[in-house]
């Protein structure tokens, strides 16, 4: 499991930044512990009798600090159906949304509520929380500010509902040690996610502040039958059908001679 | 017990296919009708994306189908000749159906038009089921037999070309006759995207006089054919089928359709029309109720209706 420190602000893409933050942290004479983020699997494989997983994420930080720890998938683009009301009394959809900037997940977990630990500025830059994933994201067609606030609360329900985000406070496992204190936390990995590479990132702060950041990756992939089915249906869908309409042919035949054999006394 | 779906991209618990399809194949077998306007909001229900439900649904239904027609079959009950009319009407109108969606859809109002569609017809034909059906009842209770009058409707049917008889059905109509009204259900059927064996059974009953118990063999035939093109379809360009669900839903689903056209052959055939027209009539009152209540979501996935 890759363990990354990095200073506030500053994210490890090679070696060489990583042995550049390094030496920053030497050279500052930082007094600090380190940061550790470590999730107990790395690799989530969807199989046939896949029902979610759980993954816990545990790790070392400064003693005193508050930490959140943020599951979420790239970004992307999500478009939905909306709902209004017809001729006053009737519900249909009414058109479509399209949401950019969005992640697909988002599962947010801090030791206290995020709006006592964090500032609305350091919370819009590290997109922590709703209203900074807000702030972010682009919807499409809206008319006000208020009719996009609107329609992105409707879009956490909606992802709440099938349990890709969430943000709860509290969960975190804290036990003191010294001066640095271990962190662990145990988190329902919904089936719903879809395969994907997940980041998780921890946040260690202090008055208010983000001061160090910790990192690793969670890859969801579906593995076996599932993988080949779903490759198939995909990209050979002429074959697909004509497989799935000779296995409902032959089921169907297949049950109505059953029945004929066995319902002779009928 | 649950399983992942690799279309669907969800896991479910295996009883829930399993018993959906038990109980929509037994209405299969019992009334003819493919099922599609209860299983597939069912399938919603549970979590599957409305594409993949409607796509899967069709592929399972080509099971219950299957499996309903041959046990109608064995005892004489699917009038092939019918059905290869219906079928002609039927392919024809579901080509100018999807072309009306397309327009339905460039004007911007196709939702509307398919929620109306949907509830005047369910509305219509199982309010007319429901009152035919208990007025025959009773007729048959106190043995009236009503004197058969020649409507002008009736002179003009017979006066079209074409004319033919169908033994099974026992009844003679214009060839015309089956592949018009095939044609209509097939458009109908295209725009609210269900297989229309509500609409069909009732069209083979009041306006082609079949007998009930060959209406359900018929019905069924056809709607096997419409399945089949449908999820080859679903499959080739949309690739929403899936493989898995389908099974899980046919192994319900061809066992409850053998058990219901076994249970029909006991029940006559006005007993079979009123228990269909309650449940039209109660599907019908649902959309309503989904349409004027308050929906607890605002925003759903795209797809489907």
């Amino acid at each position: 499991m890759s363990v990354t420190i990095v200073k506030s602000g500053v994210k490890r893409k090679t070696l060489l930044a990583f042995a550049f933050v390094a030496l920053m942290l030497a050279a500052a004479g930082s007094t600090s512990a380190e940061l550790t983020a470590t999730a107990n699997h790395d690799h989530i494989k969807i199989d046939f009798f896949y029902h979610g997983s759980s993954v816990s994420v545990r790790g070392i930080s400064d003693q005193g600090t508050d930490l959140v720890i943020k599951i979420a998938s790239p970004e992307g683009h999500q478009e939905l159906r909306k709902k209004g009301k017809l001729a006053g009394f009737l519900w249909m959809n009414v058109g479509k949304l399209t949401f950019e900037k969005v992640p697909n997940l988002y599962s947010l977990h801090s030791t206290k509520k995020l709006e006592d630990i964090l500032s609305r500025d350091e919370m819009d830059r590290y997109g922590l929380g709703y209203s900074a994933l807000q702030k972010h994201a682009e919807i499409g067609p809206v008319a006000s500010g208020d009719e996009k606030a609107e329609w992105f609360n409707q879009f956490v329900r909606f992802k709440e509902s099938s349990k890709l985000y969430s943000v709860s406070s509290g969960k975190i496992n804290i036990t003191e040690q010294g001066r640095t204190q271990n962190y662990y936390v145990l988190l329902d990995w919904p089936y719903q996610a879809l395969p994907e590479n997940y980041t998780i990132s921890v946040y260690a702060i202090k008055d208010k502040k983000v001061v160090e950041t910790a990192e690793t990756h969670v890859l969801v992939e579906q593995v076996g039958m599932v993988k080949s089915l779903a490759g198939m249906a995909k990209n050979n869908g002429a074959f697909y059908g004509i497989i799935s309409i000779l296995a409902a042919l032959g089921a169907g035949f297949g049950v109505g001679m059953v029945f004929r054999r066995g319902g002779g006394a009928h | 017990m649950y399983l992942y779906l690799p279309v669907a991209l969800t896991s479910i618990n295996v009883f829930i296919p399993v018993g959906l399809g038990l109980a929509v194949g037994l209405l299969s077998g019992l009334f003819g009708v493919g099922g599609g306007f209860l299983m597939t909001p069912l399938l919603i229900m549970f979590g599957i994306p409305s594409t993949v439900a409607a796509a899967t649904d069709s592929n399972q239904i080509v099971a219950a189908s299957t499996s309903g027609t041959y046990a109608h079959w064995k005892v004489g009950n699917v009038d092939f000749k019918m059905g290869f009319y219906l079928l002609a009407g039927g392919f024809a109108g579901g080509l100018f159906g999807v072309q009306a969606i397309k327009v339905l859809n460039a004007m911007g109002n196709a939702d509307f038009v398919i929620k109306m569609t949907y509830v005047f017809m369910l509305g219509i034909v199982g309010t007319y089921m429901f009152i035919e059906s208990l007025g025959s009842m009773k007729k048959k209770h106190t043995e009236i037999a009503a004197p058969a009058k020649e409507s002008g409707m009736a002179r003009f049917l017979k006066a079209l070309p074409l004319q033919t008889h169908f033994e099974k059905s026992g009844v003679s109509h214009s060839a015309l006759l089956p592949i018009f009204f095939g044609g209509l259900v097939g458009i109908l059927a295209a725009i609210m995207g269900v297989g229309g064996g509500f609409l069909m059974v009732p069209v083979m009953v009041y306006i082609l006089r079949m007998p009930m118990h060959v209406v359900v063999g018929t019905s069924l035939f056809q709607i096997l054919f419409n399945c089949i093109e449908v999820t080859f379809l679903q499959s080739y360009t949309n690739h929403n089928v899936d493989f898995i669900l389908a099974v899980l839903l046919l192994l319900g689903s061809t066992l409850g359709a053998q058990v219901g056209a076994l249970f029909g052959r006991k029940l006559r055939g006005e007993q079979l029309k009123i228990i269909l027209a309650v449940i039209v009539l109660a599907v019908t009152v649902k959309i309503v109720l989904d349409l004027t209540l308050s929906p607890s979501l605002l925003l759903v996935q795209g797809g489907g209706h």
